[in-house]
Formats: C-alpha cells, structure tokens, sequence
C-alpha cells in the first residue's frame, strides 16, 4: 500500500493577546504562543483506518484542520494525496470529505436532499453519477426518511448521518472526521461507528478519525496514534494498544437501592463474564455498564511505562 | 459557473418564502413614499406643475429600492469570521466570499423585484406618470439593479474589515450615513452646495448611487456610460481590496480545539 499521507516534523503555534487592561497593552499588545502541535510526524496508507485520539487540547483537530487544508502551519511539511493541503485548498477540496463534529456543512433551514444537490453542484458532479451516489449512500446509512427534512429539525444523531453523506457524495478517497460522536447517545454513536466502518470497508477509504472516545477507534480503526500536549505519544495497532493499555475494563452497577458500586477488572486475568456473574450474585443489579479507561487514563499509563 | 447559480436560485427561493418579511418592507416603502409624497408636495407647491414632486418621488423610491434591499452580507460575514464558519467552507471547491456574495445578490433580488414592481405602481398613483420616457424604464431598473449588486461588493468589503477591526457596526453605520448624504439617498446630490458636490465626486458612493439614480431625472446615454465606467473603476478597487484581504485572512485563521 501507498503513503497517502505524509507528515513531517509539523507544528503549529497559535499568538493569543494576554488580556490584560493596562494601558500599555492597547498599544504594544503582549502575545503568548501556545504550541498546539509540536513537531509531529506519521504516515498514513491508503486505505488504512486511523484513530487520532486525546483528550481535550491535545492537539488532534487542529492537526485535522492543517491536513484538511483549513490551517496554515507554522513549520513543518505535509503531503495529502501528493498535494500539500494549505497550498492547494481547491484541488485537494476533490480528494478529501470533512466531517466536524461541531460544525454543519449542510444549510439550516433547507431539506436534506436540496442540501445534498446544492453539494454536487459545489463538486461538479454530473446528474446521472450523483444520483446513483445519492441512492448508494441513502441506502448504506438508512436516510431516506429524512430527505424531506431541513436539517434544523433533525436529531444530533440524524444530521451526523446526512453530514457524513454530504462529506462522501463526490467519493473522496480520504474521509476525516473530527469527533463524528461528540454529543451523541450510545445507540446514536453505535450506529454511526459502524456505518463509517462499513462504507470505509466497502469504498477502500483512508479514514483519519479524531476523538477522545476509546470506543471510536476500538470499533472504526485499525491503527492508533494517541497525542498529548501537542506530542505524539503512541502510534501503534489497535492490538498493540488494547493488549498494553485496554486490559483494563471497568463494570458499574447500580442495585435496587439506588447505590452505584463500580468495579475495576484486569481482563487478562478475568473475563468480563465472570465478573459480572460475581456481581450478579452478590447484588440485585438493576442497571450494568462496561467502560474502558478514560483516555487521560491511558495517557498516564503510557507516560509512567516510559 | 452552474455552483453559484444554484446557490442563488436556493437563496432566491428562502427569500421568497419568506413573506412576513417582504410584506414588512412593501409596507415600510409604502410609508416612506407616502410621507415623502405629502412633504414634496407642500414644498415644491409652486412647482408642483412643473413636476418636481415626481421627479423627487421617482429618484426616491429607485434610492429606497438600492438600499432596502441591502442583505447586510457585512453582519453575516463578520458573524462568519469571528464563529470560524468561514474556516469551514475554505476547503471546499468554492470560493467562500462568491458563494456569500452570490447568496446575498439572491436574497436581494426578490426584495429588489418586489419593491420595483410594487413601488412602481403607488409611485404612479401619487405622480400620475414618470419623470422619464417608459423605454428608459427598464434601462434604469437594470442600472440600478447592477447598483444594488455593487452595493453588496461595497458591504463585503465593509464586512472584511471584520480582519482588523473588533466591531464593525460602527463603520457600517458610518457607511451607511456617508452613503445617504454623499451618494444622494435621500435627495438628490443636484440641491446640494456647488463644494459638496466636488466632495462626494470622489467617493464611491457618488458612483454607487447617485450617477445610476441620477438617470431617473437626467436620462442620457452619456450619463449611462459614465455612470458605468465609474462604476467599474470602483468595482475593481473595492474587489482588489476584497481580495488582498481574503488572502491575508485565510493565512491567519485560528480555530482553537474542535
């Protein structure tokens, strides 16, 4: 396979004024510079599934929005499909389909589906292949229902779903998605997960997925790259890093009286199973809920291993 | 090309629906002529036959057509910039500024259409007939709408200064003040002193408004072309600008976090 992403040792900083009120700063405003990605460098093959994970500020949707062409670096070199992103917005525009999680891409007030034709006019597809693309993609993430609907009066959910459509209608070969789940219930984020996984899967798309959700890249991606102040701290296999770091599990229950106990599991030594029957037998569960460790978890366990 | 057209169409289309709005503004043009009618009336009483009143009411509701159809594409861009929407459209195979300026000539071609064709008839129920030949009609009706077109470049350059400035409702509205007086808006630049005259030639506003309005009462194809070449001169300064500055702005974007 292919590099279709390359990047090299890339940086940005950001200037922000210091707020403070003294009348010396209105007219020599003082700066401080945060480094929000610092000299970070990895390879993506085409076709693979990478997770870019961190928690909050760590640096993952700004190197999202340099790779997608929104952000100019301030130092450092990348190359996406051949292109760099920032010197050639328009052509690589073909190449590429963003998804932010925060952000809409579809018109408010306007149905799904005039929404969606007004995109393939933005990308120059033809009538017949648009349509075709259209149905394909109606059919994979099972929208139909909400064609007719403007967007404002969609779920989080529902309008994932249709920005995820609007992002894949000219057929990029590279989908970034920055926290597609960011606000979304399990069901909502179960469903998402797995359509992204399956067109990923059937259209050999390179997917660079952003989230502080260990969930997302345990169920969509193939490959990890956790980063932390800006840093690249693990860029390995999925395997590598729930065989290392995702051993751990964590069972909550909650009993008939209304008391939360929660129990911390090693999955090596017992399995999920055995665990719940010990608690089952010991308690009357009336609610049961299995999470991983909290990112910052990991990145603490990474950082004390090293 | 066919990308800006359908952005347009789908604004026209919202605009359109809209009809809480448009009646809002048929009913603020009705009063405006109204008011002004009666006031022009009592004032120009002995010249009433001559037909100052018409003239005045024709070159009113042509001004009232330019500047309430304005889309204020200056509020929606800043709004843009300053929430980082704009940063989010950048990577798309459109420009950003176009499709915001195309949207903008969208909306403001109904209220234009609308107020034109409704204006027309209560103009010519207070005035009887108007200050021109009818042939010239639709050449000033084109002329002006080309003018409220420029008008939105003018308001997307005000908008751009969103780059440098905190707040640009202040310059908007100075704008907007300097474009009443200096443009003629309101009244006719040809009442105004001799040296006032000379001042508002070299803004655009003189151009923007008053030459293409001017054609109401002074109708010549001299008048047309050198309201035209005026026009585009002022066009490809506020454009340049326009430009320079979106080029700046897209170097110096910021978006923290996701």
């Amino acid at each position: 396979m292919s590099e279709i992403i390359e990047v090299n040792q890339l940086s940005k900083k950001f200037k922000i004024k210091k707020n403070t009120s003294s009348i010396k700063n209105i007219f020599k405003p003082e700066y401080k510079t945060i480094t929000a990605v610092d000299k970070i460098s990895f390879n993506i093959k085409k076709g693979e599934r990478v997770a870019f994970i961190g928690p909050n500020g760590a640096g993952k949707s700004t190197t999202i929005k340099m790779l997608s062409s929104i952000l100019y670096p301030t130092s450092g070199s990348a190359l996406v499909k051949g292109l760099v992103p920032w010197d050639n917005r328009q052509k690589l525009a073909y190449h590429i389909g963003t998804v932010f999680g925060q952000r809409s891409q579809l018109w408010y007030n306007l149905p799904i589906q005039d929404s969606f034709a007004l995109m393939g006019k933005i990308y120059n597809i033809d009538e017949i292949p648009f349509k075709r693309r259209l149905a394909k993609l109606v059919k994979l993430f099972e929208i139909r229902d909400l064609l007719t609907h403007p967007t404002r009066s969609l779920s989080l959910g529902q309008r994932m779903r249709c920005e995820i459509v609007a992002s894949l209608l000219h057929k990029p070969q590279i989908l970034f998605l920055d926290e597609p789940t960011i606000g979304l219930d399990v069901t909502a984020k179960e469903i998402i997960r797995n359509l992204i996984r399956k067109q990923a899967l059937e259209e050999d798309t390179t997917l660079l997925l952003t989230s502080h959700d260990t969930d997302d890249m345990e169920k969509v991606c193939e490959r990890v790259i956790i980063i932390n102040k800006g840093k690249i701290i693990f860029d390995n296999s999925i395997t590598a890093l729930r065989d290392s770091y995702l051993n751990k599990k964590y069972i909550e229950i909650t009993t008939d009286s209304g008391e939360k106990i929660r129990k911390e599991i090693n999955t090596d030594k017992t399995s999920a199973k055995q665990a719940i029957d010990e608690l089952v037998q010991k308690y009357h569960v009336t609610d049961l809920t299995i999470e991983n460790p909290p990112m910052e978890e990991i990145i603490k366990e990474i950082y004390a291993r090293d | 090309m066919i990308k800006y057209w359908s952005l347009f169409l789908v604004s026209f289309k919202q605009a359109w629906n809209k009809k809480a709005n448009l009646s809002g503004l048929l009913f603020f043009l009705f009063i405006l002529l109204f008011i002004y009618n009666r006031l022009w009336e009592v004032i120009a009483a002995d010249s009433f036959t001559s037909g100052l009143n018409r003239t005045f009411i024709w070159y009113l509701l042509f001004a009232e057509m330019i500047i309430l159809s304005n889309p204020k594409i200056d509020r929606i861009l800043f709004d843009d910039i300053i929430s980082g929407t704009m940063a989010y459209y950048i990577n798309k195979p459109i420009s950003f500024f176009f499709m915001r300026y195309v949207e903008a000539v969208g909306t403001m071609s109904v209220s234009f259409f609308v107020m034109g064709g409704f204006g027309t008839l209560i103009t010519l129920l207070f005035t009887g007939k108007p200050p021109f030949e009818w042939w010239q009609f639709p050449i000033i009706f084109i002329m002006c709408y080309l003018s409220s077109c420029i008008n939105i470049i003018m308001y997307t350059a005000i908008g751009m200064c969103t780059l440098w400035l905190a707040s640009i409702r202040t310059l908007a509205m100075a704008i907007e003040r300097l474009a009443f007086t200096l443009g003629g808006a309101i009244f006719p630049l040809s009442i105004y002193p001799e040296w006032f005259i000379n001042i508002a030639q070299w803004t655009p506003f003189y151009s923007f408004y008053y030459l293409t309005i001017k054609l109401v009462y002074d109708f010549s194809f001299s008048n047309l072309f050198h309201a035209i070449f005026l026009n585009m001169f002022w066009i490809l300064l506020v454009g340049s600008f326009i430009a320079l500055s979106y080029h700046k702005l897209t170097k110096r974007i910021n978006i923290y976090g996701g």
